[in-house]
């Protein structure tokens, strides 16, 4: 208990200290040192916390009484935990980053700004997470809010990033009415602030919890990035420095998943009510929406920042779809699956924290080191920086869910629970819920494609400018910062108990697996095996399969010469970089066949040399062009029909004082009325 | 993993060996009978074998736009692809490694040498690799549905994703006349032709910009290296029609292990997969390759097919 008080104090003491170090330091050598470092040291803290809890018990601690209602609760338990678990460890990695990454903003006059934000910034996560009171939660959730507002818009000479922090600022807050109406409502019932009153079932009557629920999920999910209140985030993600749009995509997205998970499992405490099999088919709806929308737009879009948080939601999909299968099988009394789903949907907020947060650091650097964000101006990074380029491909593997890193077992396991829909007795939701593997099945192969064009066009082929070849690998800090992440995903993938075991000691879960290197397994109903991965058994069989070629392929062919040439030109010489394939035409064929979701559109502008003449032209120019019809109809339609109905509001701000005592002549009467009628009864 | 002996082992190893050793026979047949309904003579069907051992003693040449990760691609996509043969069952009706991985693994592997020939195709900074990347992202892409829910109407009707489960229950139950089987069938003959890259959707025989997928991906390769994409694609093959055939058509498996029983069930294997290979050929032989944006139709129509298999179990 006490030791864990202290570290909580240590940590708070740290950030503060990266904090105000970063605002006094600014102009000195080695300032970034005198900012980060704590931020490093803090992160370490906070996993060094949570796995002080894992191994004990949960910590419970009140500070300063100002009056019961305002009580600074802190309690963590393991769910509490497993998320500082995943602040801390993103948070090391990006502050050994941020080392090197913010020398970047050195010629900048707030350069101080972007410190002393970070620091707070990881505090408020950790702060949010760990507090057990509405009122508390809420506070910190504004401050995670702000100062994530304020990164947003820290390169603020770019006016996209200022309408793009404006979006967030917008949004983030209908987020959090949304939370606070459910706190509210919580409130109305159980006559406490405190999240233990919250906790106890029997006050609160079935309805409003489910109503709260509701209420918190679209609160939650519009900070997760959840169709269609996603809109701010492929904006304000990546307007962000790097590190922080690390932060945000790879930690933030995850405090919006500890509020759902929070709410869902401790304050509603799922069980056997029909209620619940409805919320399970709506997280899966959203889920399946989310998963599939954000690919669609990730797979198109040129800004390599931008494409990640698409991405994010894509993932963020994949996590509420294991979500809410846990939710259903939890109401049909289905305990083992689902177990066996919750553990799929935490392995992949696990996973999918590392490998973002690994993404968005090397998006940062080739930003860093070419000064642009657009990929049709990359190309040929591999040989320029081959360190930055192991890491995005080994973030993109992962992202991709392949084998042998940690996506994949994320993704096989929630596979795993969308294939025992069977099990539910009911034979329409088996039907209907069995059709969410198509949804997920294409997720999976668009990401696929996706990372394939991130990676192909960024890192691979020639440079397609002159930003691009003339890039240098970033300075070192940078490279162990992602490294720390890649070994990471490198670990959970091929030791996926490790990962496992924390989750199923975390959420208290009724399984726990002796040793790290044992089999995945699942058993069917008549207790044979259904399926089963061991990860260390495939490593050898990789191993001995690479072993086995590669003595055949030596003692059959010998040994023999590699010549350098010229790729293939079809006899034309020189092959320029304009002839390789670009972004977007890679993206051509997929663009057209999901043309729905992209309204593609092609302007072709020919001139010719002489107007009688169609057979000489001078020039072709092709404009092609896609939308955001989320962007354009849902919210296009918003503003502009709000605008409309302000518009006729506006008319009664006639500027002429008699009409102003009018009103306040109408709503005196209206007053009396109402207080006359409300005493009549 | 402990349930089985060291000879066990042996033999599960003798199985992977046999379908990495015995595929480029079945492209050799294939090519035969194609060439045979075209009134061709065709070249021999060991073709493919001299062809592996050619390429492997010849030097290499590698466009100087490339970096290690096109060098690196075909030992990659090769051990990821051989890795999967160890999974799947020839004449036994298990493989010892099945508990190491299952079918969605077997994807996995498949998905992870695509992944990587994907990029290689982009490495070269030819528009032909470019062209065949863009081309087979969008065929993957699409074709991933359909090998999900056919691998879940299997999961359903035997009990297990694990490809032992699948053919040991397969083989117990004379299941082929249950018609959930048979769409499942049907989408899984529609994505062995996509995956193998056969004519409706891609045309391995020419080296046309109009029609190709795959070879334009592995255009710049040479020597050793094309070889083991040559060689790797055949296994790819191969496991996809052993799977068919071990799923599907589940005659005369090894029951008791001894010599005879196992040369018996090696012969059977080897006609059962030149038979669909043969039946395959002949497919490719009567129709014509599709154009690019029709191929989504086909996968359209796998989808439901196996879409209608999952409703089949339910009812």
């Amino acid at each position: 208990m006490a030791e864990n008080l202290f570290i909580v104090y240590a940590i708070f003491a740290f950030f503060s200290l990266g904090a105000t170090l970063g605002l006094f330091t600014r102009g000195q050598k080695h300032h970034t040192y005198f900012t980060y470092i704590p931020s490093a040291f803090a992160s370490l803290l906070t996993i060094i916390l949570s796995v002080v809890v894992f191994s004990s018990e949960n910590t419970h601690l009140t500070f300063f009484n100002i009056q019961h209602l305002f009580d600074f609760e802190i309690f963590i338990d393991g769910v509490s935990a497993f998320f500082l678990l995943i602040i801390g460890l993103i948070s090391f990695a990006v502050s050994i980053y941020s080392l090197s990454y913010s020398k970047k903003f050195d010629d900048k006059k707030n350069n101080s700004a972007l410190g002393m934000l970070f620091n707070i910034f990881i505090l408020s996560m950790i702060l949010v997470v760990i507090s057990n009171n509405v009122f508390f939660f809420l506070i910190f959730w504004e401050l995670m809010s702000l100062t994530s507002f304020f990164l947003v818009i820290y390169e603020h000479e770019n006016k996209n990033n200022l309408k793009s922090g404006l979006i967030y600022l917008v949004m983030t807050h209908l987020g959090t009415g949304f939370i606070f109406a459910s706190f509210i409502l919580m409130y109305t019932q159980t006559g406490s602030f405190s999240f233990d009153s919250f906790r106890d079932v029997t006050i609160i009557p079935q309805y409003v919890k489910d109503i709260a629920f509701v209420l918190a999920f679209v609160g939650f999910g519009t900070k997760a990035g959840m169709v269609p209140l996603h809109t701010w985030l492929p904006k304000a993600h990546p307007s962000a420095p790097s590190n922080v749009s690390a932060l945000m995509s790879a930690v933030m997205l995850k405090i919006a998943i500890y509020g759902i998970v929070r709410h869902l499992f401790d304050f509603n405490a799922v069980d056997g009510s029909p209620d619940y099999v409805w919320l399970g088919i709506g997280i899966i709806i959203v889920g399946s929406i989310s998963a599939l929308v954000g690919i669609l737009y990730a797979l198109i879009e040129n800004d390599i920042k931008r494409a990640l948080a698409f991405s994010s939601i894509e993932n963020v999909g994949i996590i509420f779809i294991g979500l809410g299968f846990s939710v259903v099988f939890a109401a049909f009394h289905l305990q083992a699956l689902s177990v066996l789903s919750f553990i799929a949907s935490m392995f992949h907020t696990l996973n999918h924290s590392i490998f973002k947060g690994l993404l968005f650091m090397t998006a940062g650097s080739v930003y860093y080191s070419t000064h642009t964000k657009n990929i049709e101006e990359l190309g040929g990074l591999i040989k320029k920086m081959p360190w930055t380029a192991m890491m995005f491909l080994i973030g993109s593997i992962a992202i991709v869910g392949l084998p042998p890193l940690n996506g994949f077992i994320s993704e096989w396991l929630t596979l795993q629970s969308l294939l025992a829909v069977f099990q539910i007795p009911s034979n329409i939701l088996q039907v209907s819920l069995a059709f969410t593997i198509l949804v997920f099945a294409l997720t999976i192969g668009l990401a696929g494609a996706t990372f394939v064009r991130l990676f192909g066009i960024t890192f691979l082929s020639k440079g397609r400018s002159t930003k691009a070849v003339n890039a240098v690998e970033v300075p070192k800090f940078m490279l162990i910062g992602k490294a720390i992440l890649a070994s990471s995903c490198v670990l959970l993938g091929i030791l996926p108990f490790i990962g496992m075991n924390l989750i199923v000691s975390a959420f208290n879960l009724p399984y726990m697996s002796s040793s790290p290197f044992e089999t995945i397994s699942i058993t069917n109903t008549s207790n044979s095996n259904f399926a089963s991965l061991m990860m260390p058994g495939m490593l050898v069989i990789l191993a001995s399969v690479f072993v086995g070629v590669f003595v055949f392929v030596r003692i059959i062919g010998g040994k023999t010469k590699t010549i350098k040439y010229g790729t293939w030109d079809c006899g034309f010489g020189n092959l320029s970089e304009k002839t390789q394939y670009t972004a977007t035409s890679l993206a051509e064929p997929i663009r057209r066949i999901f043309g729905v979701f992209y309204k593609p559109h092609n302007e072709v502008d020919v001139d010719f040399y002489t107007k009688e003449n169609f057979y000489l032209k001078k020039s072709i120019n092709v404009i092609s062009t896609t939308k955001n019809i989320f962007d354009e109809k849902l919210y296009g339609k918003t503003i502009s029909g709000s605008l409309f109905v302000l518009n006729k509001i506006r008319k009664i701000q006639s500027g002429k004082v008699n009409a102003y005592i009018l009103y306040i002549m109408i709503t005196l009467i209206t007053l009396l009325l109402f207080v006359g009628f409300g005493t009549h009864e | 993993m402990s349930d089985f002996s060291i000879f066990e082992y042996g033999l599960g190893i003798f199985q992977a060996l046999l379908i990495i050793v015995l595929s480029p026979l079945i492209v050799g047949i294939m090519r035969k009978i194609k060439a045979k309904s075209q009134k061709r003579i065709g070249s021999g069907i060991f073709q493919l074998y001299y062809d592996i051992i050619k390429l492997l003693k010849k030097d290499e040449v590698v466009s100087d736009q490339s970096s290690w990760l096109f060098r690196y691609t075909p030992w990659i996509n090769f051990v990821s692809i051989a890795s999967a043969a160890f999974f799947i069952p020839v004449f036994l009706v298990y493989s010892p490694f099945g508990v190491v991985g299952d079918i969605l693994f077997v994807v996995g592997l498949f998905a992870l040498g695509r992944f990587f020939t994907m990029l290689a195709g982009l490495d070269v900074a030819s528009s032909f690799g470019g062209l065949g990347s863009s081309r087979e992202m969008m065929v993957s892409a699409l074709l991933e549905p359909v090998l999900f829910m056919t691998i879940f109407v299997i999961a359903l009707f035997y009990g297990g994703t694990n490809i032992s489960t699948i053919v040991t229950s397969a083989n117990d139950t004379s299941i082929l006349i249950v018609p959930g089987v048979l769409f499942a069938m049907i989408a899984f003959f529609i994505i062995m032709m996509a995956e193998t890259g056969k004519i409706p959707f891609d045309n391995p025989s020419t080296h046309l910009e109009l029609t190709m997928i795959h070879e334009s991906m592995v255009l710049e390769y040479s020597g050793k290296n094309l070889a083991l994409m040559e060689w790797s694609h055949a296994i790819k093959q191969m496991i996809l029609f052993a799977l068919f055939v071990d799923i599907f058509f589940t005659w005369n498996f090894v029951e008791q292990i001894s010599l005879v029983g196992i040369s018996i069930g090696i012969l059977f294997f080897i006609a059962k997969v030149s038979a669909l290979a043969s039946f395959t050929a002949f497919i490719e032989t009567r129709v014509a390759k599709w154009r690019l944006f029709r191929v989504s139709d086909l996968i359209a129509m796998a989808i439901s097919s196996s879409m209608i298999g999952v409703i089949f179990f339910f009812l």
